[in-house]
């Protein structure tokens, strides 16, 4: 009897693990189809000479030694990135600053709320051509209230120019995804148990104190999931790029994404862009673990994807 | 604590608002007006509004042929968003051999960006001859590991005696999650179904690599190609992306609600 039942549980069991690996084949199916063996075939790829017309050819080190010696934008667009990158903590204080102000009980914070998170959902090429109006020499908003203002007498060509070109796909960058770092850091700031300010302001600590002492260490893990967001969107943000300049001038706001896709779709070097690939997906993984390791491993935990 | 006066608070976000809104506001006046700040003086509403840009952008473009096939798109990849991360989502709430083995490695997956692996997933989706098709266009965003874990974090919010409760009634387990446990996560659903709609609704790189017919272009293809050949300071241009971003704001601020309650369950249990 004993053994009957164990068996009806085996059984059992193995049609219960049958279905748990059912339910996850789907998922596990796209992911290393379009995830793991994509990483891995770029990694062969790197190493070959390889065309989508003629054979393979093993290459060695080849395309690591042009792009790291001889591939000056190579270099030029790597800055740019990592200039992208690093304007990520500049949005994100701005946003840590509208979510506490939209954290307090003022009327209408659902609005306010609303309004900061509205340029999230909308589609990136759209909002690339809203700011490239924007910054249009003759007939630019912006432009416009420059003249009006009396700062300047001529339009500026912002997006010609070889230096402000690149800030000013980054302001563009920083508007589109402010509202997203809002909301994740709001949901952070109405997790913070309101006890602990009280107890706080009891012992007499100033709200100055009380920020630098209680809200941004309770904040540190979503800050950093904010800053990972970040670096995600400096290697990923191509839409925008594409849209407003193209890369140029001169590969002045070319970043790592845009070259890799010319170079492999216009150019047809697929080996070389897989080299490049490689590098790029190197580089990012390696601040990504920094960044979580400086956030005591919670950032990997929650991180969102794009 | 000591109380602030409200005024300054209001004056600052007063201030985001406006920026974050009249590039909003200026584009939608310049598609109903076709004026632009040429017009003196320059003024925020549209003085005689009209929608002929947008009757335009229909019959110049084949603006038709894009929306349905960026629905079609997006349509696919909801609604294999909402099955398959569901499905992965339950899977991971129960115990199995390699449990750890299999959220580490969605973990890691998360980790590569599915930029970085566009060339060889442009060479697989070509050897699987869906280049230029609605499933080559879905196929690699069907299933979206953020989401599989606000499923995971909203079934275990769920009281394991309901499903115990289901389970010695005899229910089969894909009926538990029918009938119990997706009618109690609507919050997740609603993130979910926010999430792969903007994701699918607005890529662009994916699209731009594998699409090579007219016929088959989305939405965010068609405006990219329309900036290319019509004068950028046309009303049509912007009545195409009032147009295109419609439908993604529309959702959001129907939706908002749930779709923070999801992700904030996603954050704080992921």
């Amino acid at each position: 009897m004993a053994f009957a039942n164990l068996d009806f549980f085996k059984r059992d069991r193995t049609r219960q693990l049958f279905l748990i690996w059912f339910f996850l084949a789907p998922s596990l199916i796209i992911f290393t189809l379009y995830r793991i063996i994509p990483l891995c075939w770029n990694g062969i790829l790197s190493f070959q000479f390889w065309s989508p017309f003629g054979e393979s050819k093993f290459a060695g080190l080849h395309h690591y030694e042009e792009m790291f010696f001889f591939d000056e934008v190579f270099w030029q667009v790597l800055g740019n990135t990592v200039l992208l990158m690093a304007s990520a903590p500049i949005g994100i204080a701005l946003a840590l600053l509208i979510a506490i102000l939209v954290d307090t009980r003022i009327r209408g914070r659902n609005v306010y709320r609303t309004i900061v998170f509205m340029s999230y959902p909308v589609m990136t090429v759209a909002v690339g051509i809203i700011w490239q109006w924007l910054y249009n020499e003759k007939v630019g908003l912006i432009n416009y209230v420059l003249i009006s203002l009396g700062i300047i007498e001529k339009g500026i060509p912002f997006l010609g120019h070889f230096g402000l070109a690149l800030p000013c796909v980054i302001l563009a960058s920083i508007w589109q995804v402010i509202g997203f770092y809002m909301i994740i850091l709001l949901t952070g700031l109405q997790n913070i148990e309101p006890a602990l300010y009280e107890v706080a302001a009891v012992d007499g600590a100033g709200s100055w104190m009380r920020f630098w002492k209680i809200t941004l260490p309770l904040l540190k893990p979503l800050l950093f999931l904010c800053f990972v967001i970040g670096i995600i969107n400096s290697f990923t943000s191509f839409d925008l790029i594409f849209v407003m300049t193209q890369g140029g001038p001169a590969h002045a706001t070319d970043l790592l994404i845009t070259r890799i896709y010319t170079v492999a779709f216009k150019l047809s070097k697929f080996d070389y862009a897989a080299a490049m690939t490689v590098a790029n997906f190197l580089f990012f993984l390696g601040l990504t673990l920094l960044a979580n390791k400086l956030s005591g491993g919670e950032a990997g935990a929650v991180e969102t994807e794009r | 604590m000591r109380q602030y006066p409200r005024w300054p608070i209001h004056l600052i976000l007063l201030v985001v608002s406006a920026l974050m809104l009249i590039p909003f506001v200026w584009v939608l006046k310049t598609s109903l007006s076709g004026e632009n700040i040429f017009s003196y003086p320059p003024s925020l509403l549209p003085r005689d509004p009209h929608l002929f840009f947008y009757v335009d952008v229909w019959y110049t473009i084949p603006f038709f042929r894009y929306l349905v096939n960026s629905a079609v798109v997006s349509a696919i990849v909801v609604a294999a968003n909402i099955v398959f991360n569901s499905m992965a989502g339950y899977a991971l709430t129960r115990n199995f051999p390699a449990k750890r083995a299999m959220i580490l490695l969605f973990l890691s997956c998360m980790m590569i960006p599915f930029q970085v692996t566009i060339i060889p997933a442009y060479l697989i989706t070509k050897k699987m001859a869906l280049l230029n098709s609605y499933l080559g266009m879905a196929l690699p965003v069907c299933s979206t590991i953020i989401c599989i874990f606000v499923f995971k974090a909203s079934f275990e919010a769920i009281p394991k005696s309901l499903i115990d409760a289901a389970r010695i009634d005899g229910l089969p387990e894909w009926r538990i999650v029918l009938r119990i446990l997706l009618p109690l996560s609507k919050s997740a659903i609603a993130t979910n179904v926010i999430l792969a709609f903007i994701w699918s609704w607005n890529n662009f790189l994916w699209p731009l690599v594998i699409i090579r017919d007219q016929e088959m272009q989305t939405l965010p293809l068609g405006l990219s190609r329309f900036l290319t050949v019509v004068e950028d300071t046309t009303g049509a241009l912007y009545a195409f992306c009032i147009m295109v971003l419609l439908p993604g704001l529309i959702l959001f601020l129907l939706a908002q609600k749930e779709f923070i309650a999801g992700l904030t369950t996603g954050a704080a249990k992921g």
